[in-house]
């Protein structure tokens, strides 16, 4: 069964429908990747799936349920994170600060929320180091966000959505803006997040990604959605997606990534 | 070590100014600890704390002339007051942001000065309320200007201890990353407006202690103790100290309070240096004091290396 | 029922220059994006001017003309020199600073004119009343809801028909748009705030034989310019200007019966208003 699926969401913004009737159904442990061009409604969908707008119609389910119209701050809870496209960290807080409050939120209980000393919370500490060393950045940990270069901060980025300790990932272009030599370190970590844990067969994490890069979308994703003008126009499997003509017209046809 | 400094601070400065001077700067203090939890730690710009800690000031010391409250129990009540006014004031004003908020503050201010003006049968209006009293306790006489001001020191390091628990707190952390990125911190899992809401209230809650402390102090509330001006005087020092750093509101104090002490000996029309004073850092010393010390000490180093080289 | 008739006249006087402060204050809010805590000492200032104006010139209506641009000049000076450094400062800075400001220009007023307060009579040609069936009302107040009104429909036709205006409604709604269609972003920041500090300066002239002077005048005046904006909705222009009559009309109202409350009122309206409807009255959102 789908961990996460939509039922003919859509989002209209006055007379712009940015999302339209997309359902697709996201398989536990799978790599789900969006491609479509600029504008075709990838972000958007994100946003509903996240609870930042809440849709014009249509459906969310996580695990079965009804998750439609969740609040941000409470779609964490559920287990859905999220990268953005645009880095989006707290600069002036340390690496270890910035995945320390998403380790945190997550923790069964808040108590001493007002007066235990953060450093005393071993298992947000922990988690949070994990998801630093996880990205690469354990070294960096004392220093501030904004003092990191900016292919470290699309890696902290990414160690922020960890740090929640989330079934779904939703990984909003992980890759943008960095260099070859970074999207080559990008993919890596992308790929080492699908597999298993040790003795489990299951992927760790159920992933969404939306990316421009075709090569990364070939090489990491177990099944592609297409999206042109808000609508699904073609999934599969990634030689699928190769050969289909819809495609080819969608992204040949003029407005290419 | 600062903890040392801050010992060291008060037990000297009574030797260095009268002590209902060095009275009021540690309850300024008190007040630019709770205004810098909103102003620097969480990143919102409140213009209207002075509404906080002036109903409290009123609320306490009615209590404490027409009831002969207990002092602690007054305190308490203050305690109480700041922080229902603060959660009234933040319930209305957290949905918005930005220059909104700002003003949305300080209209509220404004209710409640106008509220005072005109209530004139409790407040005392224009005129104030005068004759609150200071305890004597267990034999100790806190009408003694040095035996209150112990008092008073007391409470600062109690609230200077129970900030510094705060902030280091996830609380802490969590209202330090809604300034750095609202957005960020809704998706990471916080309800934002309610954990502005907390910040609004404990920052009532500090402001409140400083207002029944003030109230005792001077042994009247003004008028002024809930307008707008005194909220703009606790972010000018809650700015020149260094805003987002847990000393800084310390520093802050000290800056004001002798800056409109003197100032205000040397011309009736001191509200205008005052006004000098807040043009002057905001066009030249931005960064606050602690910063503009590190531009001239590097300044310093420059111009003696240079002179080394010639 | 005459007195209800005639506080209603009151109001709408008032009630168009509190729409003129608002109008005012939105536009350098929305444009510019900073908080005027001046706003209100610049109507103070724009009362004095007028008053010594009258008295140099010994005629109102010159006055009337000169005294706003006087404060309008003064706007560009504060913008030129010190606003302008601190658009990218943060808030912080930018309301420390207007704040400064207002105690310098409120402590200015008094070295210049004194702490007492002064009154000043209307024109000759707006002296006594006109006989208006139910009540026998001041000429005065008449022509200061006729000139305030004749502002604020100026001020809005600028914003709405002229090119310019759309302008200026372009740079509230999205000011890196406006920069990048090549028009020059810092000559529009200087206008608004000329503009803003114009209309609150006309506004403080034509108040000045209705209420007298006093220096803490810009204080009250700056209060009610936040709520008229507040009850507008943020850089809403006819959000701002019926908020102002609404508020001018509803303190009036309230004044006949309960005058001690009729400032607080103000207040207590606004905060009503917002617990039901955040986005205050007219607002989008």
């Amino acid at each position: 069964m789908a961990l996460l699926e939509t039922r003919s969401l859509s989002k209209s913004f006055g007379a712009l429908t940015a999302v339209d009737g997309v359902s697709l159904a996201v398989e536990a442990g799978t790599l789900h990747s969006i491609i479509g061009p600029n504008g075709a409604g990838k972000t958007t969908l994100f946003n509903l799936l996240t609870g930042a707008f809440a849709p014009s119609s249509g459906d969310i389910l996580l695990d079965g349920r009804r998750i439609t119209g969740t609040p941000a701050h409470r779609v964490a809870h559920l287990g859905i994170a999220r990268s953005f496209q645009r880095t989006n960290v707290f600069p002036a807080l340390s690496l270890l600060d910035n995945v320390w409050v998403a380790a945190f939120a997550r923790s069964p209980s808040w108590s001493g929320l007002l007066w235990r000393h953060t450093g005393r919370y071993p298992e947000a500490v922990s988690t949070a180091r994990k998801a630093l060393a996880d990205v690469g950045l354990a070294g960096k940990a004392d220093q501030p966000a904004r003092a990191i270069s900016h292919g470290e901060q699309r890696q902290l980025e990414l160690a922020i959505a960890l740090a929640a300790s989330p079934r779904v990932l939703l990984l909003d272009e992980p890759a943008a803006g960095l260099s070859p030599d970074e999207t080559r370190k990008m993919v890596a970590l992308v790929r080492s997040l699908k597999a298993p844990a040790p003795g489990q067969t299951q992927g760790r994490y159920t992933i969404v990604l939306i990316e421009h890069k075709m090569d990364i979308i070939m090489s990491v994703s177990d099944r592609i959605s297409v999206m042109h003008f808000g609508r699904l126009i073609a999934e599969g499997t990634p030689a699928e997606i190769q050969r289909d003509p819809e495609v080819r017209r969608a992204y040949l046809g003029g407005v290419a990534a | 070590m600062k903890n040392i400094a801050i010992l060291a601070a008060i037990l000297l400065l009574p030797l260095a100014v009268r002590p209902a001077i060095a009275t009021e700067i540690w309850i300024f203090a008190i007040f630019g600890l709770g205004a810098n939890l909103l102003i620097g730690y969480t990143g919102l710009l409140s213009f209207g704390q002075a509404t906080f800690f002036g109903s409290a000031a009123y609320v306490a010391g009615y209590l404490l002339k027409y009831h002969g409250l207990n002092v602690f129990a007054a305190l308490g009540a203050g305690i109480g007051v700041g922080a229902v006014s603060a959660l009234a004031v933040g319930y209305l004003c957290v949905q918005r942001s930005g220059i909104y908020f700002i003003m949305l503050t300080f209209a509220l201010n404004q209710l409640f000065y106008f509220v005072a003006y005109q209530w004139t049968s409790v407040t005392g209006g224009e005129d104030g309320m005068p004759g609150i009293p200071r305890p004597v306790l267990l034999g100790v006489d806190f009408r003694n200007p040095l035996v209150y001001y112990g008092f008073v020191s007391v409470f600062f390091l109690a609230s200077l201890w129970a900030m510094k628990r705060i902030v280091e707190s996830p609380i802490g952390k969590i209202l330090q990353a809604i300034r750095e990125n609202e957005v960020r911190a809704a998706a990471v899992g916080y309800d934002v407006p309610r954990f502005k809401l907390a910040a609004f209230v404990i920052a009532g809650a500090f402001s409140g202690l400083a207002g029944v402390l003030y109230a005792m102090l001077f042994g009247i509330v003004p008028l002024e103790a809930i307008s707008f001006v005194f909220s703009g005087n606790v972010v000018f020092a809650t700015l020149i100290g260094g805003s987002g750093s847990l000393y800084g509101p310390i520093i802050g104090s000290f800056v004001f309070i002798w800056l409109s002490e003197s100032v205000s000996l040397l011309w009736e029309r001191w509200p205008l240096l005052l006004g000098v004073a807040f043009v002057i850092v905001v066009l030249f010393l931005r960064g606050g004091v602690i910063e503009a010390w590190s531009r001239f000490v590097a300044w310093k180093m420059r111009w003696r290396s240079s002179k080394r080289a010639a | 029922m005459n007195l209800f008739f005639g506080q209603i006249l009151n109001g709408i006087a008032t009630g168009m220059l509190y729409a003129l402060m608002g109008l005012g204050l939105a536009l350098i809010a929305g444009i510019l994006n900073i908080p005027n805590f001046a706003h209100g000492a610049l109507f103070a200032v724009g009362a004095y001017l007028a008053v010594s104006a009258i008295g140099a010139l010994g005629n109102f209506w010159i006055a009337l003309l000169v005294a706003p641009i006087g404060v309008a000049l003064l706007g560009l000076l504060i913008e030129y020199l010190g606003i302008r450094r601190l658009y990218a400062a943060g808030h912080d800075y930018q309301l420390l600073f207007t704040f400064g400001l207002s105690l310098i220009l409120a402590e200015g007023i008094i070295l210049v004119w004194g702490p007492v307060g002064i009154s000043q009579l209307p024109p000759p040609a707006l002296r006594g009343g006109v006989d208006l069936g139910f009540t026998f009302y001041p000429k005065y107040r008449l022509f200061v809801m006729a000139a305030a009104g004749l502002l604020v429909v100026g001020t809005w036709l600028f914003l709405e028909k002229t090119r310019y205006g759309a302008i200026m409604r372009a740079g509230i709604e999205n000011k890196e748009m406006v920069s990048l269609l090549g028009i020059d972003i810092h000559r529009l920041f200087t206008v608004a705030f000329a503009l803003g500090a114009y209309l609150a300066g006309i506004a403080g002239a034509l108040t000045a034989p209705i209420r007298g002077l006093s220096p803490g005048m810009g204080v009250d005046m700056l209060g009610i310019a936040f709520v008229v904006v507040a009850l507008g909705g943020m850089g809403n222009i006819l959000g701002a200007i019926a908020a102002g009559l609404l508020i001018g009309v509803a303190q009036a109202v309230v004044a006949a019966y309960w005058t001690e409350a009729s400032v607080a009122v103000i207040y207590l309206v606004m905060a009503a208003v917002l617990v039901f409807r955040p986005q205050g009255l007219f607002g989008t959102r």
